[in-house]
């Protein structure tokens, strides 16, 4: 038994949702999609259930995650109700579902804490680099030093214990009993998704979308590779120094054409851009171009009168570590893989 | 006895001919006494055949014509008309059906079928042979219209009677008018409200000269038939002089001991046993309620306008028509129905418009704020179990208006449909759009799993396996449970006995047909319109009225109205009056009446339908069927055994 609780719409529109109340029950949605199936029947249920404010059952809920926003049927939908962004705005409403901290959900909801958020670290990091005397050595020392504490305490702190949540949730709560096997054996589905994307080529008219999305997180992981762990930034290496180079290229290439789609709206997927979406694509692309300008400085030698560089540099790099990552749509990444990691699972249980 | 019959043999372009050698059954009955012509053709009923015929009738100067070929379902009419078209009296044309009868039964075996051609082509010259030219009966009619009721198709039809030009007497049984309609506020789709169209159609009723309206009044006898209907009309007095000041009404209104439900709002309020529905309703006149008045005078004694020495009139009126506008009740769901009676937040759609007038700020029922409020929808309509198999029509779009209503009027209500589809047809489908993108939700069920009511901590939840949810079970905690009741008819039928007007499987005033005469019934001169006939809306209702007007005018426009001739007919001599035909009348159609000493039963042609239930009853056989006398069927059973 579950209870209707009208009120949910409105806290689901903070989240992007637009209008739910256009939906009339068609299913042109479902039957339209290429992913959806007889066991899987989305965006259909999980928009009733929008529609119905049953929280309990959208989060415990996996669906969300293996829609990929192909837009088909936010195109197709005869009450332009955009069941596709929808289905976005849920993914965001579990990010803050699963996160432990709250941090996710003020943020999604609220432009303004956003800014401040943002602001503020580009202050700390501003006051930062004036304690250090605007002196580069020393500002990139403790810049790889973030680099590398970042990475394990946000991952240690914040995005195993949501996973944890979502498993919590997805697995444990509605009684899905798997054997430790079906994890181990599940494991093989959860890398090739997470690096790849596979499922996203069940998707009508996405090739293209799905290459730039694969060469992104490819160039992304290797440009953090190199910059955190071959330490591109000090090294004379030149195998390196190019690797990194061409690294920050791509994500420059593939964010701009990201951007410009937003801004051009030229398919479905394109045409809602929640704040959280401009903060990822920029973010990232400047991230790509600082990073390839401060090395282009190094390599010609001018960086020591540029410290400015640098220090947007790593203003970028913190508000990317604090905040998109933890708490921003770069969890997808790791939601959408594990979401087909427990499905894989759930479908291993025992029976 | 005939001499020059005329008989035609159609090959329905082989629908007959293919199994029915029609060559063989002109030769069969060409021989036949009385016969002159017998000739096959291709399609009798075509133009050519038709014109080739009314030349036979009028060059070879026949004196009975039959036409063998398929119902006469379809086509007795058309070759009665070919027959007066020539000349001949319509009564001297015979029809036989070797179609449906023969050559469709019997397309397995065609010698047999021919053989029954020929048996059916010779009776119908047997019955023709016999056949008597008849003319019409004629009755003179009187020039007025009863109308009864004065709900928004009374009063429509009342005015339309009276702008063609006839004498309208509109009877309205409750002491002011409007019916139904009148207790509605904004109305779908155009929220124009009730009061407003009631009162200007009181306006037009009071302002036509051949408009005569009573109220508290009601039919009590009738004798005669269409033309001429001798009704008795008993008028209740209001116990108010014409004169009334507003001062002293209330006053006599407030001293007023006695306190009765109030059925203009569907009992959720009460009323004293002086009131008028609303200050502004029409006749703007007060009444007493003289059921519920206890005479114990104490309003005489505030309020000079009191006139107990009022007395009932009865009035004799000549009408030529009645047109039934007698409406609907809305259907009372029993105690326990979906909670009804039992849980105190659960009332019909009636009782719930009322309450949405009585609150202005906040929506208040039973001392709550109303917020979430469910809806039931098809409450006594498309009942599983029930007699009530109909659809209401007007609910689903009702409901809905209700609720964009209340959600517009009121802040923070949640409105829930629990519906088993919705029917808001034709332009109420805006409203259905309207209140879904306002957030309304729908959850759907089938007849044979509807919603449950449960009471839980005080608080009532209504259940269902929703439809839409892939037949999840919901529930939702709802401050107000609204039962969306259908119409049913009315619970007074003492008009429709009155008038022996038949009803239909659903027990409202049934019509002739459903498609071709949707406002006669088959008491000649009695019409019908608006709910009283079955569900409708009032746009439904308007038509039917108008449609009712017209036909009722057009029974008595010209004075005189022109009636079959077959009916049934009393042999004077052989006639003991002993009662059994007036018993198995299904129309009043007999008199009994003193003829040279003894009493005997007569015929009032303009009321009998010929449908000849009298007949075997009748112990002297005295009785025969004008145009089908027991000579006819005789004369044709003869032919058929021979």
């Amino acid at each position: 038994m579950a209870t209707i609780n009208p009120g949910f719409s409105d806290e689901l529109k903070k989240y992007g949702a637009f209008d739910l109340n256009a939906c009339y029950n068609c299913g042109n949605c479902t039957a339209v999609c290429t992913l959806s199936d007889e066991e899987n029947s989305f965006p259909r249920k999980m928009i009733r259930y929008s529609v119905l404010g049953l929280k309990d059952e959208i989060e415990v809920s996996l669906d969300p995650w293996l829609c990929y926003y192909c837009g088909e049927c936010s195109t197709t939908c005869p009450r332009e109700a955009d069941p596709g962004e929808l289905m976005m705005s849920l993914r965001r409403w579990l990010t803050a579902r699963y996160d432990w901290t709250g941090l996710s959900g003020l943020l999604y909801k609220s432009l303004p804490a956003s800014v401040f958020a943002f602001l503020l670290l580009a202050v700390v990091v501003i006051w930062f680099g004036i304690a250090q005397k605007l002196n580069v050595q020393a500002i990139m020392h403790y810049g790889h030093l973030f680099e590398m504490a970042a990475i394990t305490l946000v991952f240690a702190l914040i995005l195993l214990p949501n996973i944890l949540h979502m498993w919590w949730l997805t697995i444990y709560k509605p009684g899905i009993k798997a054997p430790f096997t079906a994890y181990v054996k599940s494991l093989q589905d959860l890398v090739v998704h997470m690096f790849t994307q596979k499922r996203a080529l069940g998707c009508d008219d996405n090739r293209f979308r799905w290459f730039e999305h694969f060469v992104l997180v490819l160039g992304y992981l290797l440009l953090l590779f190199t910059t955190v762990f071959l330490n591109w930034f000090e090294t004379s290496n030149l195998f390196v120094i190019v690797l990194g180079y061409v690294e920050s290229i791509i994500i420059l290439m593939v964010t701009f054409d990201f951007v410009r789609r937003r801004i051009q709206q030229d398919a479905a997927i394109s045409i809602n851009s929640h704040p959280s979406d401009w903060f990822f694509v920029i973010w990232l692309f400047l991230m790509g171009l600082t990073a390839f300008l401060v090395r282009l400085f190094i390599d010609l030698n001018i960086l020591e009168t540029n410290v400015w560089l640098y220090l947007v540099h790593l203003i970028i790099l913190v508000q990317w570590a604090l905040l998109i990552v933890p708490f921003g749509k770069w969890t997808h990444f790791l939601y959408r893989s594990f979401a087909i990691y427990f499905h894989r699972v759930g479908e291993l249980k025992m029976e | 006895m005939k001499k020059k019959i005329g008989v035609y043999i159609c090959h329905c372009g082989g629908n007959i001919s293919d199994y029915v050698d029609v060559n063989k059954v002109r030769e069969a009955v060409e021989s036949e006494a009385g016969v002159f012509l017998s000739k096959t053709t291709m399609f009798a009923c075509a133009d050519s055949n038709q014109k080739d015929m009314v030349t036979d009738i009028k060059e070879k100067q026949l004196d009975g014509v039959v036409v063998a070929s398929c119902s006469p379902k379809l086509h007795l009419l058309t070759f009665r008309g070919v027959t007066e078209r020539a000349g001949l009296n319509k009564y001297n044309y015979v029809h036989a059906n070797i179609r449906e009868q023969v050559s469709w039964a019997h397309s397995d075996n065609k010698t047999g079928a021919t053989e029954k051609a020929i048996q059916i082509v010779k009776a119908a010259i047997a019955k023709v042979r016999n056949a008597e030219s008849l003319e019409p009966v004629k009755v003179k009619s009187t020039k007025a219209v009863a109308v009864v009721g004065a709900g928004i198709a009374g009063m429509r039809a009342a005015i339309e009677l009276a702008e063609a030009g006839a004498e309208v007497y509109l009877i309205e049984r409750e002491f002011f008018v409007g019916g139904r309609v009148a207790q509605w506020d904004d109305l779908c789709v155009t929220d124009e409200t009730g009061k407003e169209l009631i009162t200007r159609l009181y306006d037009e009723v009071m302002k036509h000269k051949h408009v005569t309206l009573f109220t508290g009044a009601e039919i009590v006898e009738n004798k005669g038939s269409v033309g001429n209907f001798q009704i008795k009309v008993k008028v209740q007095p209001r116990h108010f002089k014409l004169q009334c000041s507003g001062n002293e009404l209330q006053k006599a209104i407030d001293i007023c001991p006695v306190e009765v439900p109030d059925e203009f709002n569907f009992n959720i309020t009460t009323r004293k046993a002086i009131y008028h529905n609303y200050p502004s309703e029409y006749p703007q006149l007060p009444a007493i309620d003289m059921k519920s008045c206890t005479r114990c005078g104490k309003c005489e004694t505030v309020c000079s306008a009191v006139d107990f020495s009022q007395k009932t009139e009865v009035l004799n009126l000549k009408v030529g028509s009645i047109l039934l506008a007698t409406g609907f009740d809305p259907y009372e769901p029993p105690k326990g129905e979906f909670g009804y009676g039992e849980i105190n937040n659960v009332v019909t759609l009636p009782q719930f418009k009322r309450i949405i007038h009585y609150n202005d700020e906040k929506l208040m029922y039973q001392g709550k704020e109303i917020k979430n409020i469910a809806y039931i929808y098809c409450v006594g309509s498309r009942q599983l179990n029930g007699e009530n198999k109909y659809c209401s029509r007007y609910c689903c779009t009702s409901t809905i208006h209700t609720a964009i209503t209340a959600k517009k009027k009121y802040k923070g209500i949640h409105n829930f449909h629990f519906n088993r589809g919705i029917r808001t047809y034709g332009k109420a489908e805006v409203r259905y759009d309207e209140s879904s993108r306002l957030g309304d939700i729908y959850l759907q069920s089938f007849e044979y799993d509807p919603p449950v009511i449960e009471q839980r901590n005080g608080q009532t939840f209504v259940k269902i396996k929703d439809l839409l949810t892939a037949n999840k079970e919901l529930e939702v905690a709802a401050d107000l449970v609204v039962l969306v009741t259908g119409m049913v008819p009315r619970k007074d039928n003492s008009i429709g006995n009155l008038l022996k007007v038949p009803k239909g499987r659903d027990k409202f005033f049934n019509e002739i047909h459903m498609k071709l005469r949707p406002v006669e019934t088959v008491i000649d001169g009695v019409t019908i319109a608006g709910a009283g006939q079955g569900p409708k809306n009032i746009v439904e209702s308007m038509n039917s009225a108008l449609s009712a007007a017209t036909k009722s005018f057009s029974l008595i426009d010209s004075g005189e109205l022109a009636l079959e001739p077959t009916v049934a007919e009393v042999n004077e001599e052989t006639c003991e009056w002993c009662g059994k035909c007036d018993e198995a009348c299904p129309y009043s159609a007999f008199e009994k009446v003193e003829k040279e000493g003894k009493m005997i039963a007569k015929v009032i042609p303009s009321v009998c339908k010929g449908c000849g239930m009298c007949l075997p009853v009748c112990s002297s056989n005295s009785i025969d069927l004008i145009g089908l006398s027991d000579k006819d069927v005789e004369s044709m059973i003869d032919v058929l055994i021979k």
